[in-house]
């Protein structure tokens, strides 16, 4: 087996296009314990973990909107320390990863690429309407992650290319997260759910784990919360949700789901953890919105 | 918070903390030995049929292999009624996973990259290993097979009795197939030479390993060692040696004296080491208006292989536990082509009282009795079967001590009404109880190196248990010197010949043989004896053996919160009080009990090995899918027990305690999940979605 580690990221690209086949390893928490179990046995592992580039992240901007471009290789770690009031929803998924070692270990990056239908990185990101920046020699393209995962494990990334980054814009409302494990931690999920709320552009995100054959959000049960918070005058003069509102939006997240019976769980009780997971989630951030607006209210009476 | 709350003496520190946290204590594969080879296993793809073709060229031709052994050219070996023993002996493949050959290399990876290449050709029969009361795989189990069989049990007329009770019940309970997982993975390094066979093995007995593997390879046990000092846990899978130590040794012939070296990975350990069987079991209890039970009936099914008849006896929980003029106990198997079961940690009792104590709960509920004073009203005066008394019974004081500690006199017996935000919280109880044996033919020496130090030698193991802190203890006490005047040898046959550790009767045969062996030595070389004194002993035989039932006791508590909406369970809070002879070390005791009931509690909520019937094989065989709990699925325990003296059960007073916590724990918690949310989940693992109705 080659073992190649370059130094920089254009010799990390130079490597991939020369050898496209070659694995690349970041945290390698999912690498290794494909080739510990033989379930895969690549020719040359692409070592990527030199690269400072790929363990950094910024603020930037993307067409007029404060984003944090998040390179691959940042671990769970340190998206709960530097990122934690930034993006939320990120951080509270970045917590219920495995243990305090794989969290060391594990990165974003690594867990887009594997794909899981179970990756806990990938809800928050939906919800947030994150953008993956994806390079090779040929150049560089940034795509909706909604695109980029296209079926169980596989994603649209070309033979030649790397993951160089993740942009997430930032929160401007609350976000929360939510996964439901057969015990407490170090815990592969049964499923979880992620909900962002946009008031600035009035719109609402959601994103769901372990309950399709890919991560993905539930644009119906979206597109009925914004409506429903327009309609009411809910964004400039939050009031209590209406039952029927977080009910209605626990249905229509549900209905989002194509799930399936596996060891950890069976696919009706996923529809119905989600629909819980959806309510709860909502309450806590619709909780949260309420409590922030009444701040910023009398802060600026004051 | 986890521990225990009595204000005693903690009792010494394990003798070899020290070295085990600070890797310096030598596990089997640990053990330096020159030039060693190293093993990678062949094992069937198939549940059941005939190995029809091996061919081995691509693997012989790998850089480093240096024999691929097969059932073609392993050499004979002598049934000694073994199957699992009998490695490589015929063609024939009777589970999924059985070990059909071995690559034998320099290196590991060559070994397992050479075994991959072996293209093995089969002839498929069809197999069953779909768990199921049907009768076409249900038979008896002859009782006179084992000494862990007890025939059926028949007194008075339970239907009779049970028609005109006046509260009844009739529920059916399941528990799955578990895996043990002990930390430290099975090993072996077998190596011949002039003198014969040495192994370093990692085992509960080297005694008895030397007494299989001697036989089995036609040779005088003189010249068979097995060396085994520090054992990284076992559970019952390492009680008898299993296919591995065969097949390892069997390879060893072939090397010219070069070590073979071979441990087991977590995958392999879900075919090759045995696990609890799966049961279904069927409670049937009823009583009077006051709550004495007058009908009770047990029947329970397990798995069993057809290659290999490995049983225990679920139901054997429901002969000694409670007072009832009628009973019924029946045990039955179901043989299919699955790898042999073996002993788990407290085996026959942690399923069968998960069904008793589950229905003894259930009962309490239909009667409105307060589930401990139902316990208690049920206390039986002499052991209901035999008749025999008690040598000591404390349940009721570990019920009522604990009851106490708990907090549970304030409780509301009405399930389902309590809800702190999403969560129904609940209590419940459940008693347990287990056997106190002891295990005959152990011998110990006694040494008077000089200035009043002293060495012992007894051919027991430690398998993390802390024996052999305990013995020395009390080698000390009889010795009548401090601690630090005995060294204790301990976990080969070098060391005279002791029982296996297993069924909680370590500290009770080998603490017996040892005290008994100081007597010996004392009345051999008085109080002051001269430089190289000696003397090796055994223990006499109990006068009061067959003359008193004799077990360990315990009562224990759960808290426990179900999540309303979603169904996860959560268990914040247990105390366990036990009842088991003398303590003779604390703190190492403690850990006993600790580790029984966090065993249980993984057992309640997690642990289930999920078979596919159409490959026979476990799904989850590795740590990612078998769940365990971890620190964060147990909150506080909380362990103690009562001073309790016991006279007949042994010379130094001592009951099991190595199995006891983890029987009934499953039940505590289930019983107060069926208080927090008024379902009631009869089979185990209680996971989420079972609450959900
Ligand atoms: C004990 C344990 C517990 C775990 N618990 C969780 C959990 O709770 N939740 C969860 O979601 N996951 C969990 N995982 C899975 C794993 O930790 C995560 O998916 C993690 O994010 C992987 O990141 P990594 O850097 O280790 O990836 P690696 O193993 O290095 O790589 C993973 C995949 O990504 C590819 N890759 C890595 N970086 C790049 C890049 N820049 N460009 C292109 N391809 C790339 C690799 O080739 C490989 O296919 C757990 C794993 C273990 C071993």
């Amino acid at each position: 087996m080659d073992f190649l580690r370059p130094a920089g990221w254009s010799e990390a690209l130079e490597a991939k296009a020369n050898h496209p086949d070659a694995t690349p390893i970041a945290g390698g928490t999912d690498v290794m314990v494909e080739l510990n179990f033989d379930h895969r046995r690549p020719e040359t592992l692409l070592d990527l973990t030199r690269i400072e580039q790929l363990r950094e992240w910024s603020r930037t901007e993307r067409n007029g909107v404060p984003t944090v471009r998040i390179g691959a290789a940042v671990p769970y770690a340190r998206l709960i320390e530097e990122l934690g009031t930034t993006l939320p929803g990120l951080a509270m998924a970045a917590r219920t990863v495995g243990s305090p070692q794989i969290r060391n270990r594990g990165t974003l990056g690594g867990n887009l690429a594997s794909a899981s239908p179970a990756g806990d990185g990938h809800p928050p990101l939906l919800a947030s309407n994150a953008e993956i920046e994806l390079e090779s020699v040929r150049g560089s393209r940034t795509l909706p992650l909604a695109d980029f995962f296209t079926g169980v494990k596989r994603t649209d990334m070309a033979p030649d290319e790397l993951i160089a980054a993740v942009h997430v814009p930032e929160g401007t409302g609350p976000q929360q997260f939510s996964k439901i494990g057969t015990r407490n931690a170090m815990v592969i999920a049964v499923c979880t759910f992620a909900v962002a709320l946009h008031p600035r552009r009035r719109g609402v995100g959601t994103g769901l784990g372990s309950a399709a054959p890919t991560p993905r959000s539930a644009t119906e049960a979206e597109e009925f919360l914004a409506g429903a918070l327009a309609e009411d005058g809910q964004w400039d003069d939050p009031r209590p949700l209406p039952a029927s509102v977080t009910e209605r939006f626990g249905e229509l997240v549900a209905r989002a789901a194509a799930p399936i019976d596996d060891v950890r769980g069976t696919a009706g009780y996923r529809t119905h953890a989600l629909h819980v997971l959806a309510r709860r989630t909502l309450s806590w951030a619709w909780d949260e919105y309420r409590s922030g607006t009444e701040l910023s209210g009398r802060q600026r009476c004051a | 918070m986890t521990g225990a709350t009595r204000a005693t003496s903690p009792g010494p520190e394990r003798i070899e903390g020290h070295a085990k946290v600070t890797g310096t204590a030598r596990y089997a594969f640990e053990h330096p030995v020159a030039d060693p080879l190293y093993l990678h296993p062949l094992r069937a793809t198939i549940a059941r049929g005939r190995v029809t073709s091996v061919d081995t060229t691509a693997a012989e031709r790998v850089d480093g292999v240096r024999l691929v052994l097969t059932h073609h050219n392993a050499e004979a070996l002598v049934p000694i009624g073994d199957p699992e023993l009998a490695v490589l002996q015929s063609d024939e493949i009777a589970f999924r996973g059985q070990l059909i050959g071995a690559v034998v290399a320099e290196t590991q990876e060559s070994a397992a990259h050479a075994a991959d290449l072996v293209e093995i050709r089969y002839e498929r029969m069809a197999h069953d290993s779909d768990f199921r009361d049907d009768a076409d795989i249900v038979y008896t189990p002859d009782a006179d097979a084992s000494p862990m069989l007890s025939p059926d049990l028949e007194e008075g007329d339970v239907d009779a009795a049970l028609a005109d009770a006046a509260f009844t019940v009739d529920a059916t309970y399941t528990t799955p197939t578990e895996h043990h997982n002990p930390l430290e993975p099975h090993a072996v390094i077998a190596a011949w030479d002039d003198d014969g066979l040495t192994l370093h093995d990692s085992n509960q007995g080297s005694h008895l390993v030397r007494d299989l593997i001697a036989p089995l390879f036609g040779v005088d046990k003189e010249r068979v060692s097995v060396i085994s000092p520090h054992v990284g846990g076992a559970f019952g899978s390492k009680g008898m040696p299993h296919g591995h130590v065969a097949l390892t040794a069997l390879a060893a012939r072939h090397t010219a004296g070069r070590p073979v070296k071979y441990a087991l990975s977590r995958t392999q350990m879900f075919e090759l080491v045995g696990y609890r069987p799966p049961t279904r079991q069927r409670v049937r209890l009823g009583a009077d208006r006051e709550g004495r039970l007058v009908a009770t009936e047990h029947d329970s099914l397990e798995q069993t292989s057809r290659f290999k008849q490995y049983a225990e006896q679920s139901a054997s929980a429901s002969r000694e536990m409670y007072t009832s003029p009628n009973r019924r106990v029946t045990n039955r198997l179901a043989a299919l082509d699955v790898p042999a079961p073996t002993w788990m940690r407290a085996p026959g009792e942690a399923g069968g009282m998960y069904a008793l104590e589950s229905a003894m709960d259930e009962l309490a509920v239909s009667a409105g009795i307060d589930p401990v004073e139902l316990r208690l009203r049920n206390e039986p005066e002499v052991a209901p079967v035999s008749g025999l008394p008690f040598s000591s019974r404390n349940l009721p004081a570990c019920l009522r001590e604990g009851a106490e500690r708990f907090g549970w006199h304030e409780r509301d017996p009405r399930p389902g009404v309590r809800r702190e935000g999403d969560w129904l919280v609940g209590t419940g109880v459940a008693a347990s109880s287990f056997p106190s044996l002891f295990f005959p033919g152990s011998l110990a020496t006694i040494r008077h190196e000089s200035g009043g130090k002293y060495r012992v030698e007894i051919g027991a193991v430690d398998i993390g248990t802390g024996s052999r802190t305990a013995l020395t203890q009390l080698a000390a006490e009889a010795l009548e010197v401090p601690v630090e005047a005995v060294e204790l040898w301990l976990g080969s046959t070098e060391q005279p010949h002791a029982s296996l550790a297993g069924g909680s009767a370590g500290t009770a045969s080998w603490g017996s043989t040892v005290v008994e062996a100081v007597r010996a030595f004392r009345t051999e070389h008085g109080h002051d004896p001269v430089s190289g004194a000696e003397t090796t002993a055994g223990a006499g035989k109990n006068p009061d053996a067959g003359e008193y039932a004799m077990h360990s006791y315990g009562a224990q508590f759960a808290e426990v919160r179900v999540n309303a909406d979603t169904g996860e369970v959560r268990v914040p809070r247990m105390l366990g009080v036990f009842a088991a002879g003398r303590i003779v070390n604390p703190r190492t005791a403690r850990s006993q009990f600790l580790g029984g009931m966090t065993m249980g509690i993984s057992m309640a909520l997690h642990e289930h090995s999920v078979v596919d019937e159409r490959f026979g094989h476990v799904v989850n065989h590795d740590l990612a899918g078998y769940h365990i709990a971890g620190n964060a699925d147990v909150g506080s325990v909380e362990v103690d027990w009562i001073d309790e003296h016991d006279p007949h059960v042994n010379p130094v007073g001592v009951k099991g305690i190595g199995e006891i916590g983890i029987v009934g724990t499953a039940a505590a918690i289930g019983n107060a999940a069926h208080h927090a949310t008024g379902v009631r989940v009869r089979d185990l693992p209680l996971t989420p979605e079972k609450f959900l109705r």
